[in-house]
């Protein structure tokens, strides 16, 4: 295309900070294509040039807040504002320190660069043996409305097994986050990892998380999307051992003005591996919920097992549900698919209740509970499913 | 009761498949002969000039060349589609003819006076253009047919009799000349020129092509069809077809198309609008099989098409059913925009791809009336080194109140060298939508195998039964007429294992 591209405020920011960091090769990239529209297929029902408006500036380090979300029991770091806050006190078994520059792998993505490019220091944790305690890292945005890239890379030694729990919260600013969290799980190992966006209304939100799957691992996610005015997840497996498995999971919590977007791509790249994403949107007033899941399986992948299944609930008329469940599938000995479904509550399933002498608010929490059990149920962890249990239920309150 | 090797029965059957893909797609291409016609060409190239010189070959009105040259200065200004699954190197559209007529054919006055030569060509593709009489007795099925051979209509079938009732069927050029009213309100308005690169290509260059309407309350007695042949070198076919069924009318619509087996790629932009009124109802079937290329990969037909139907009166209905199996590259999406309240769309559409063929087909159904309905059945099946794309969209509007639609896409894969992928766009809008959608993808399985030779079936039956059961979703809304060529062209599996 040789149309000229018009740069808004929000790039023209960007370029300036990438600039000062001597990202020069990012800047002049961005300066020529500016931030992703809908013609990027990618980004279809994110377009960020139209969404991004501006960009505040680049954070500086400020002080521990108090946890916005607190599990008993839990270890616990901070990156407030970027900075990363001393880990002391690891459990056995972890080992807790910095890494100087980003953590993902390289992709023509404009949040992965934009990551790459700003991330000047980052977490590393490594794992082994079994760790009883869920390790949480805590994100947070104190102050001003800041610009924050931060990156978390952890490794899970070969047969480990543990729980990690990633919670983004912060100020009342119009914040912008774009993390990073690159998550390498041995052979037999067993990872557990949640992520939980609970910005506030003015935020914006951009994740990204990379998992390497190796033989025999098994993977559980839940991407939870509750907070900012604009968010977006993007889940990055790629199942590179036989036996290989994840239940990759993600819920979009989206009220009033707000736009939350999961995309996943997964890539299964040996033989025998399977995956059972499985994505939910519940959306109320003027909102927008996105999920893109696409299941790539190369040629060598065969015998691979996946099924993707995304599923809508829409609350009112004004919010909108779009879906994009992709295959892309070059090995001939599979058994791929996918589903998608979207609507309302069912009105027999209400009168079902009703008839019994529920009134029609609990008979509709009841309903929206059944339809999230799918997601929370599985996690082991009692207290930790006690507190997620309790951010969906304030969700589901504040209406 | 005989042992069954599974493993060795598999490599069997896939051999076999892969064999009868081969020998119907690529090496087999019976329509690939090409005719030695005198022809009247335009000057090769693209400007503003060549479509005055097919507007005057035409014996167009001025308003028609005003519409084409807005349409051509608007499409200098556009870019090509990137975003499907497909690669080709760039076209050169100055390299190429935008007219080509058989002479001496231009406006036959009875089908005596057309050359036998096109006649015999229209024989040999199984295409008759005689007016069969009815025989004592004997039922026959009659199909009214509009020959298009390059850039003109040759001769239409039938057009005395559905004159009696009402019903136009002609070619788009004499439509434009003899009913410019019906055209001017109606051309255009499915298909904006300003819709997509190839449509307002299409818009500009358009030929020829089949225009059809049936009045208020009309049922067509026969099918209408209309055959499409590219026979030039170096020519591109852009036909235009409109469709519009007045209310309470029905009609059912076949197209058919080959190519000449050629060493260069040719192109075939075509446009298809198809309007329903209130309680109308259109049943369009293709059967596709443009020359796909060598079994290199080598020429075939880029097949660029837009195919909308407009459900613009309430309770009206649009039924598409395709059989896709020619083309070196297939890009094209019918679609139905839903406006009338309790309208309906359908899309059946079965895919083969083999050699080197790409496509990426689908349908878009958008949703704007109450309690409209849409059903989507696409079956993809790719062998080869092909890529079989499945893209579909489906949307509700906020006031498409009770909108319901229900997708399935499946695919089969033969071989490990080709890829099949499903990408399906799904937009709700309103909460009383109620959208569901599945796809998945497989090979025949060893537990179906099994299961069905367990029950005292051949190795040869089961593979039949499997493959037939596959696709019979979508065979089973072709019209009879279609069944016998599509089965022959589709017998992936059934042909060569039920022997």
């Amino acid at each position: 295309m040789n149309a000229i591209v018009r740069l808004g405020p929000a790039e023209l920011t960007l370029i300036e900070q990438l600039k000062n960091l001597g990202a020069h090769a990012e800047a002049e990239r961005l300066t020529a294509a500016g931030l992703p529209t809908r013609r990027v297929e990618s980004y279809h029902y994110t377009d960020l040039k139209a969404l991004l408006r501006s960009v505040p500036e680049l954070g500086t380090a400020g002080g521990a807040g108090a946890p916005h979300f607190d599990i008993p029991g839990t270890w616990r770091v901070a990156i407030v504002n970027g900075a990363i806050g001393s880990p002391i006190g690891a459990p056995h078994g972890v080992t807790a320190g910095t890494v100087s520059g980003s953590v993902l792998t390289e992709r023509d993505d404009m949040l992965v660069r934009l990551n790459s490019a700003l991330t000047q220091q980052s977490l590393s944790l490594e794992i082994s043996g079994d760790i009883a305690e869920p390790l949480v890292i805590d994100r947070q945005f104190a102050g001003e409305a800041a610009h924050v890239a931060t990156g978390a890379k952890i490794f899970v030694a070969d047969g480990a097994k543990v729980t990690i729990v990633e919670v983004y919260s912060g100020s009342e600013a119009a914040h912008l986050g774009n993390h990073a969290t690159y998550l390498a799980i041995g052979k037999g190992a067993e990872v557990t990892h949640i992520t939980l966006n609970l910005m506030d209304k003015a935020a914006t939100h951009f994740a990204t998380n990379e998992y390497l799957i190796s033989e025999s691992a098994r993977l559980r996610t839940l991407a939870i999307q509750a907070g900012g005015a604009l968010s977006r997840t993007q889940l990055l497996p790629r199942y590179v051992g036989k036996g290989a498995y994840a239940d990759i999971t993600g819920l979009s919590l989206v009220g009033d003005g707000q736009h939350a977007d999961i995309t996943m791509d997964a890539q299964h790249a040996v033989p025998n591996t399977s995956s059972k994403p499985l994505f939910k949107s519940i959306a109320r007033g003027r909102s927008k919920a996105v999920v893109q899941g696409r299941l790539v399986v190369a040629r060598d992948a065969q015998k691979t097992d996946a099924k993707l299944m995304a599923q809508g609930l829409m609350l009112s008329d004004e919010a909108e549900i779009l879906t994009k469940p992709e295959l892309e599938i070059y090995a001939d000995d599979v058994v791929c698919g996918h589903g998608s479904t979207c609507g309302r509550l069912d009105d027999d399933h209400l009168f079902y209740l009703m008839a019994r002498g529920i009134d029609k608010i609990t008979a509709e929490t009841m309903l929206v509970r059944a339809f999230l059990a799918a997601l929370v149920d599985p996690i082991e962890n009692q207290s930790l499913k006690a507190a997620l249990t309790g951010v969906i239920d304030g969700w589901l309150e504040n209406a | 009761m005989a042992e069954y090797d599974i493993p060795t029965l598999k490599e069997e059957i896939e051999k076999e498949t892969v064999e009868q893909v081969l020998a119907l797609d690529v090496d087999k291409y019976k329509y690939g002969f090409e005719t030695k016609l005198e022809v009247d060409r335009a000057p090769k190239g693209l400007s503003e000039d060549t479509i005055r010189f097919i507007s005057a070959k035409k014996e167009e009105p001025e308003w028609m060349l005003e519409w084409r040259l807005e349409a051509y200065r608007r499409w200098l200004t556009m870019t090509e589609p990137t975003w499907a699954k497909v690669h080709y190197p760039r076209i050169d559209f100055q390299d190429m003819y935008y007219y080509a007529a058989p002479k001496g054919t231009n406006r036959p006055k009875s089908l005596d006076e057309v050359d036998p030569a096109l006649l015999e060509m229209y024989e040999k593709l199984g295409v008759p253009l005689k007016e069969r009489e009815l025989l004592a007795g004997v039922e026959q099925p009659r199909v009214a047919v509009d020959a298009v051979i390059d850039s003109v209509s040759v001769a239409t079938t039938f057009r005395a009799e559905l004159n009696k009732m009402g019903i136009i069927f002609c070619s788009i050029s004499e439509a434009i000349r003899e009913y410019p009213d019906l055209v001017k309100q109606y051309l255009g308005t499915v298909v904006p020129v300003t819709d997509n690169y190839y449509a307002t290509l299409n818009s500009a260059v358009f030929t020829d092509g089949s225009f059809c309407y049936v009045p208020k309350g009309v049922r067509c007695p026969m099918e209408l069809s209309t055959y499409f042949r590219i026979n030039e070198a170096k020519t591109g076919q852009f036909e235009r077809t409109l469709l519009i069924c007045d209310e309470g009318a029905y009609v059912s619509y076949l197209e058919g198309c080959t190519a000449p087996a050629r060493a260069e790629h040719q192109l075939h932009a075509a446009v298809v609008e198809l309007v329903a009124l209130k309680d109308a109802e259109i049943k369009y079937s293709t059967v596709q099989n443009w020359f796909p290329g060598d079994k290199d990969g080598k020429g075939g037909v880029y097949n660029f098409v837009t195919k909308r139907g407009d459900c613009r009166g309430d309770n009206s209905k649009i039924s598409w059913t395709q059989v896709e199996t020619g083309s070196a590259i297939t890009w094209k999406y019918p679609s139905c925009i839903l406006r009338g309240d309790n309208s309906s769309g359908e899309f059946y559409s079965i895919a083969i791809s083999n050699g080197y063929q790409q496509v990426d087909s689908g349908t878009k159904m958008i949703h704007l009336g109450k309690n409209t309905t849409s059903r989507i059945i696409s079956k993809g099946i790719a062998a080869g080194f092909s890529d079989n794309t499945y893209r579909g969209q489906v949307s509700a509007h906020a006031k498409a109140k009770g909108a319901r639609n229900f997708t399935q896409c499946d695919s089969l894969l033969i071989g490990d060298k080709c890829g099949a992928h499903t990408v399906p766009y799904i937009e709700s809008r309103n909460a009383s939508a109620v959208f569901e959608h599945e796809a998945t993808t497989s090979k025949i399985s060893d537990d179906q195998m099994f299961y069905a030779m367990q029950r005292g079936l051949s190795e040869e039956e089961a593979v039949a039964l499997i493959v037939n059961g596959f696709v019979r979703d979508v065979l089973q809304h072709l019209p009879m007429e279609f069944m016998v060529e599509t089965q022959k062209l589709i017998s992936i599996s059934l042909e060569g294992s039920v022997g």
